[in-house]
C-alpha cells in the first residue's frame, strides 16, 4: 500500500486507554466519581493529583486490576476486566513499587519475562541495563528503589508496548535518570505511536513530554486539555476592590474564584483556543498573569482553604 | 544548527512550542541562521531537550507556514531562501517588543528611575558581547 494513502492519524481507531462513568469507594468515602476519560492513539497524557487524589485507583481500574463500583475501562479496546492475552502483549505497566519475582537475578528475570512477549527486544534490555549501570547478575531483592524502578521501566519498554501506562514513574529516580525516561518517553510516543498515560507529582516532568494533561481532584477530572494550548487558554485575573464590586455573577469561563482579604479578587479563566477574554479583563486596574502548569494546578484544587494572606494578618494582631 | 542552540524551559509562561518558534525566529531575524542551512531534526530537537516530538513538529509547522522554513524533499527543514538579508533593525526589534512591555510594567509597578533601568539593560547587553566572544556559533 503506498505510503501517501496512509493517515498519519487514525481517527477511526477506538482511544486505546478509556473509561466512561467509572466510580470507586473505599470504607464510605468516595475516591472517584463517575470519571470519564480517553487518551487518543499517540497522545502522552500527564496525570496530576494531590496526594490520595485517587491516581492509583484509577490507573489500577484502567489496568483491569481493580474492580469499579460502577461504569466500565476499556484497554485497546477490550473491557479491561476482560482483556485477553493477545491485549496484554502489547500493554507496559509500571506500578508505583514494582516487586515481582524477587528470588530471580535481574538477566534471568527479564529473560523470563521477555519469552511471554513476541515483540521483546533483548537489544534494548542489554543497552539500557548497561545505561544504567544495573548488572544483570544482581538478585531483584537487592535492587535499591531506584534502581528497581528503572527494571521495571526497562521491562515495560522492551515489550515494545502500544499502550504504556505509568504510575508514578519518577518517584525514586535521579535527576538523570529522570531525564533519561522523559525522553524514552517523548521518543516512544513520536515514533512508534505509543500511547502513554503517566502520573506524577513532579509538574516540570510533565510539561517536557506530556501532550494532553488531567487535574484529577476529588474524585473527578477537573481539567483535561492539550498541553500546549493550556498556557495560552488559561489566565490568572486579579481585579482591585472597585472593579471587583462591578461584577454580578461569574465570568464566561470561570473556574476559581477566590475574595482576597482587602476585597480584590483572584479568578482563575479558561477560554477556548482563540477565543477573546471576557469584559471584565479590560476593567481598570485589571492584572491578568499568566499561569504555569503547577501554579494553575495549585489554584484549580486548592479548594476552600484558609487563605495565608488572611492567616498572616491574624498573626499581626 | 546544533539543537543545543535552543534552550526550553518548561515552567516559563510560553508554551515549549512558542519558545521554539520565537528562538529560531530570532536567530534568522538576526543573520545567525542562514538561508540553506539545515535544521536539526523533529527526533534529535526532542531527544536533546527530552520534550514531546509533537512540540517540535507544531513549531516547524508554524514556521513553514510563515514562510521562514522550507521543508526539503527526503530530507528535513531547511532555513528559506526567500530571506537573504537580516531583516531591518525595526522589524527585529518588533520581536523583542512583547518582552520589553513586560520589563517596561515591571519596572513602574517597582518604581525604578528610568535611568537606571537603561544603565542596568545596557551593561546586561556589554556582558552578553563579552560572554559570547569565545563562544561563537559555527555553522556545520
Amino acid at each position: 500500500m503506498s505510503a501517501l494513502l496512509m493517515p498519519s492519524t487514525n481517527l477511526v481507531e477506538p482511544a486505546p486507554l478509556a473509561c466512561a462513568g467509572v466510580s470507586k469507594r473505599f470504607d464510605g468515602s468516595t475516591i472517584l466519581s463517575r470519571l470519564d476519560l480517553q487518551i487518543p492513539a499517540g497522545a502522552v497524557l500527564g496525570l496530576i493529583g494531590r496526594n490520595g487524589a485517587g491516581k492509583t485507583t484509577l490507573i489500577r481500574i484502567l489496568m483491569g486490576l481493580l474492580a469499579p463500583d460502577a461504569g466500565t475501562a476499556t484497554v485497546l479496546g477490550e473491557p479491561a476486566l476482560l482483556m485477553s492475552d493477545a491485549a496484554k502483549t502489547c500493554l507496559g505497566y509500571v506500578p508505583q513499587t514494582p516487586d515481582a519475582l524477587k528470588w530471580m537475578r535481574v538477566g534471568e528475570m527479564l529473560d523470563f519475562i521477555g519469552r511471554f512477549y513476541p515483540r521483546w527486544d533483548p537489544d534494548y534490555v542489554a543497552d539500557s541495563l548497561l545505561r544504567w549501570t544495573i548488572s544483570p547478575e544482581k538478585p531483584l531483592a537487592k535492587l535499591s528503589p531506584g534502581e528497581r524502578q528503572r527494571v521495571a521501566l526497562i521491562r515495560a519498554l522492551a515489550l515494545r508496548p502500544r499502550l504504556l501506562v505509568l504510575d508514578e514513574p519518577a518517584a525514586s529516580l535521579d535527576p538523570v535518570a529522570r531525564r533519561d525516561l522523559l525522553r524514552e518517553i517523548a521518543l516512544r510516543a513520536g515514533e512508534s505511536g505509543t500511547t502513554v498515560l503517566f502520573s506524577t507529582h513532579i509538574v516540570s516532568d510533565l510539561e517536557r513530554v506530556a501532550s494532553h494533561v488531567a487535574f484529577l481532584h476529588e474524585g473527578s477530572l477537573v481539567l483535561k486539555a492539550p498541553m500546549d494550548d493550556l498556557k495560552e487558554t488559561h489566565t490568572r485575573l486579579w481585579l482591585p476592590p472597585a472593579g471587583a464590586a462591578q461584577l454580578t455573577g461569574k465570568l464566561p469561563g470561570e473556574l476559581r474564584r477566590r475574595q482576597l482579604p482587602d476585597g480584590a479578587l483572584s479568578i482563575v479563566l479558561a477560554r477556548e483556543a482563540g477565543a477573546a477574554w471576557p469584559a471584565a479583563t479590560a476593567l481598570p486596574g485589571a492584572d491578568m498573569e499568566v499561569l504555569g502548569l503547577e501554579d494553575l494546578f495549585v489554584e484549580i484544587t486548592r479548594g476552600f482553604q484558609p487563605d495565608f494572606a488572611v492567616g498572616r494578618q491574624r498573626l499581626r494582631l | 544548527m546544533d539543537a543545543d542552540l535552543l534552550h526550553v524551559q518548561p515552567s516559563a509562561p510560553e508554551p515549549i512550542y512558542r519558545q521554539i518558534v520565537e528562538q529560531l525566529r530570532r536567530l534568522i531575524a538576526s543573520g545567525k541562521l542562514l538561508p540553506g542551512v539545515e535544521l536539526p531534526s523533529v527526533r534529535e530537537i526532542a531527544g536533546r531537550h527530552a520534550i514531546n516530538p509533537m512540540t517540535v513538529s507544531r513549531a516547524y509547522s508554524l514556521l513553514e507556514y510563515e514562510g521562514l522554513l522550507e521543508r526539503q524533499r527526503g530530507k528535513g527543514m531547511i532555513v528559506a531562501a526567500t530571506r537573504r538579508r537580516p531583516q531591518s533593525d525595526d522589524s527585529r526589534l518588533e520581536l523583542l517588543q512583547p518582552r520589553l512591555q513586560e520589563v517596561a510594567r515591571q519596572a513602574r509597578e517597582l518604581g525604578l528611575p528610568d535611568r537606571r533601568v537603561l544603565e542596568r539593560l545596557q551593561a546586561l547587553l556589554e556582558e552578553h558581547d563579552e560572554r559570547i566572544a569565545h563562544a561563537v556559533y559555527k555553522p556545520r
